[in-house]
């Protein structure tokens, strides 16, 4: 797939398969286009008026996402994102996570009680969380704010949940609990996670994909690529020798 | 290390000159800042020592309950031989004058100066309702237009441009304007179309005629919206655009559609705001005077918008008419033509010879309507604090 802002391409040529139910990393220096290939995959980059995909698809569930027939909050809701910087937004708790849903058109409370409950115990958030959960999301701390966000992006039950950088905001011990929730979700999800903390790659992925100026440079199993590359830039780049 | 005090200082200046000029600086923008306070002070105490007596009382209830519940009225003082005098209103003069008999000396009239001032008061509050509603559903839905929908470009800057020079143009202007859009043009239902009516379109059972809505509340309201539209529209986009830009990017990434993202994820978290801005466009619409003298205000007017005469109803009149009729009183309301605070003050000013009695009333008003105003403010800054706590993020 080629993928470009205005004139100015950002991704050239990428082909790359995700396995399902397993987690695949992005990885890559700052501009390389990880974060842009992350958000074509639920097609976030429609808010910038000039992106545009040059040629190729994106397959999700089979299905070429950029075809127009595709529904955009049909597509968002089966793949689901959080950010960086994690935004509650600023009301309840229970209506953090019932956000999805409600959009969606889903006001029967028993429904929502169940889903909201489902939410916060795969967010590993529910022993912490069930006496408040009409308490304000703001009050959390910064790594709960986190997981109530990835909460809020599994109730309405996605197939993929993608990642842009959810640690780089977080203390190590809030990063870890994430890590540690990102293991679990991978039972239930195909989740895919930019880091630019390589560390973080080979705890949390089982696949690698190394992205350098909008090429994909190599993709493989996490373990083998970050003992044994095969090209010399992810080579270098991984050491940290990179020019 | 006993050379330290020889050597010469290296940052020698000429330092007493550099004082003064700094001197002076401070103290010529410290007299500027404190004589514009002197002033404000001055103004406030003025209206203050002159008008809260007026609308005070030393005893229970406290405040001139007449001047608040009553209408304006012409103000009749009669004068006995002694020079004591006596004030009274129109029904009262004759009897005062039998009384005093050949002791009577004369009678003094002055307008609009008796009675209260509950007329201006009704007035002022009705404008400021259709005003603020017809602003804010403007003013909002523009201002989600141009931050949310409207692509960044020259258009938009120029639409932007248009609505802040709005903001400069003279108030009597927009009188003007509302007198031609409003009073006389704006379209009305009517059976029988007017003979000023720009043109009127049949439709059947009745008539679309452009023959405006007369002067009236309605008229003078929209009028002042337009006076306050750009005030709204702009407080209202700076407090779209404060709301992070991830609450956008989060709702739209769990499927929202963009109306649900502005509904769900932005209007709410900017409605303290935007509040805040209305009433500060509030005070401003109570506070015009150009804008309604040709729209919506009266000099003088010695009913209630809702006192009006209505044809009474048979015995057996059924629920549905009942229903009708105060319906028809209700909109009647804002069809009437009304006083207004700051057209009753200019009256008071301006249009009657000056006396101890006429600026007694001036004074009064004043005073309430300084306070309506200080108190929508308050009430502004205290939203504003509460409801900042309240959405912080």
């Amino acid at each position: 797939m080629d993928f470009a802002y205005g004139s100015k391409t950002a991704l050239h040529g990428i082909n790359l398969a995700v396995e399902r139910k397993r987690v695949t990393a992005l990885i890559g220096p700052s501009g390389c286009g990880k974060s842009t290939l992350l958000r074509c995959i639920n097609r976030m980059n429609d808010r910038v008026s000039s992106a545009r995909v040059i040629k190729g698809e994106v397959l999700v569930k089979g299905k070429n996402i950029h075809d127009e027939d595709v529904d955009l909050t049909q597509l968002r809701k089966q793949v689901g994102m959080v950010f960086q910087k994690s935004n509650p937004f600023p009301k309840t708790i229970y209506e953090n996570v019932a956000y999805g849903l409600r959009v969606h058109g889903e006001n029967d409370p028993e429904v929502l009680d169940e889903a909201v409950q489902r939410a916060l115990k795969q967010a590993a958030l529910w022993d912490e969380l069930k006496d408040r959960l009409q308490a304000h999301a703001l009050g959390l701390s910064g790594g709960q704010q986190q997981r109530l966000c990835i909460a809020r992006a599994i109730a309405t039950q996605p197939d993929v949940l993608l990642m842009d950088e959810p640690c780089s905001a977080l203390d190590p011990i809030a990063t870890l609990k994430i890590e540690e929730l990102i293991h679990q979700l991978a039972h239930d999800y195909t989740v895919i996670i930019v880091t630019h903390n390589m560390q973080q790659a080979v705890r949390v992925s089982d696949h690698t994909a190394f992205l350098h100026l909008g090429k994909l440079i190599e993709f493989g199993d996490t373990e083998r690529m970050f003992d044994r590359p095969k090209e010399k830039l992810t080579e270098s780049y991984l050491r940290g020798t990179f020019s | 290390m006993t050379d330290t005090t020889t050597t010469a200082n290296p940052f020698a200046g000429d330092q007493s000159s550099v004082q003064r000029r700094e001197t002076a600086v401070r103290w010529s923008l410290r007299l500027s800042t404190l004589l514009i306070v002197a002033v404000t002070v001055s103004i406030v105490a003025h209206i203050f020592i002159k008008g809260a007596p007026i609308t005070f009382r030393s005893e229970f209830p406290f405040v001139n309950v007449k001047f608040l519940t009553e209408l304006p009225g012409t103000l009749h003082v009669i004068y006995d031989k002694q020079g004591k005098a006596t004030e009274t209103d129109v029904n009262g003069a004759d009897a005062i004058k039998k009384q005093l008999g050949a002791n009577f000396r004369e009678e003094k009239t002055i307008s609009y100066s008796g009675g209260g001032i509950l007329g201006p008061i009704v007035g002022t509050a009705l404008l400021v309702i259709v005003s603020v509603v017809v602003a804010l559903f403007l003013g909002v839905a523009s201002a989600i237009y141009l931050s949310e929908y409207a692509s960044k470009g020259k258009r938009v800057e120029m639409i932007r441009l248009a609505i802040l020079n709005l903001a400069g143009v003279p108030s009597v202007v927009f009188g003007l304007f509302g007198l031609g859009a409003f009073v006389l043009t704006a379209p009305v239902f009517t059976d029988a179309p007017l003979e000023r009516s720009i043109f009127s379109i049949p439709l059947g059972f009745t008539y679309l005629s452009f023959q405006g809505w007369d002067t009236c509340v309605l008229s003078g309201g929209f009028t002042l919206a337009f006076v306050i539209l750009p005030v709204i529209i702009t407080a209202s986009e700076q407090c779209l655009q404060a709301v992070p830009q991830g609450f956008r990017e989060t709702s739209m990434a769990l499927g929202a559609t963009r109306w649900q993202t502005i509904w769900r994820a932005v209007l709410p978290f900017a409605t303290p705001g935007i509040l805040t801005s209305s009433i500060l466009g509030i005070a401003r619409a109570a506070g015009e005077t150009a804008p309604i003298m040709f729209t919506a205000a009266l000099a003088f007017k010695d009913k209630l918008p809702w006192q009006k005469d209505l044809p009474p109803l048979p015995a057996d009149a059924s629920m549905f008419a009942h229903w009708e009729q105060s319906i028809s009183r209700f909109l009647g309301i804002f069809t009437e033509s009304v006083q207004a605070l700051p057209y009753h003050i200019y009256t008071l000013a301006a249009r009657i010879p000056h006396n101890e009695y006429s600026e007694r009333a001036q004074y009064g008003s004043v005073f309430v309507f300084l306070v309506l105003v200080a108190s929508l403010a308050a009430t502004s800054i205290w939203m504003r604090r509460r409801l900042r706590g309240k959405y912080k993020w």
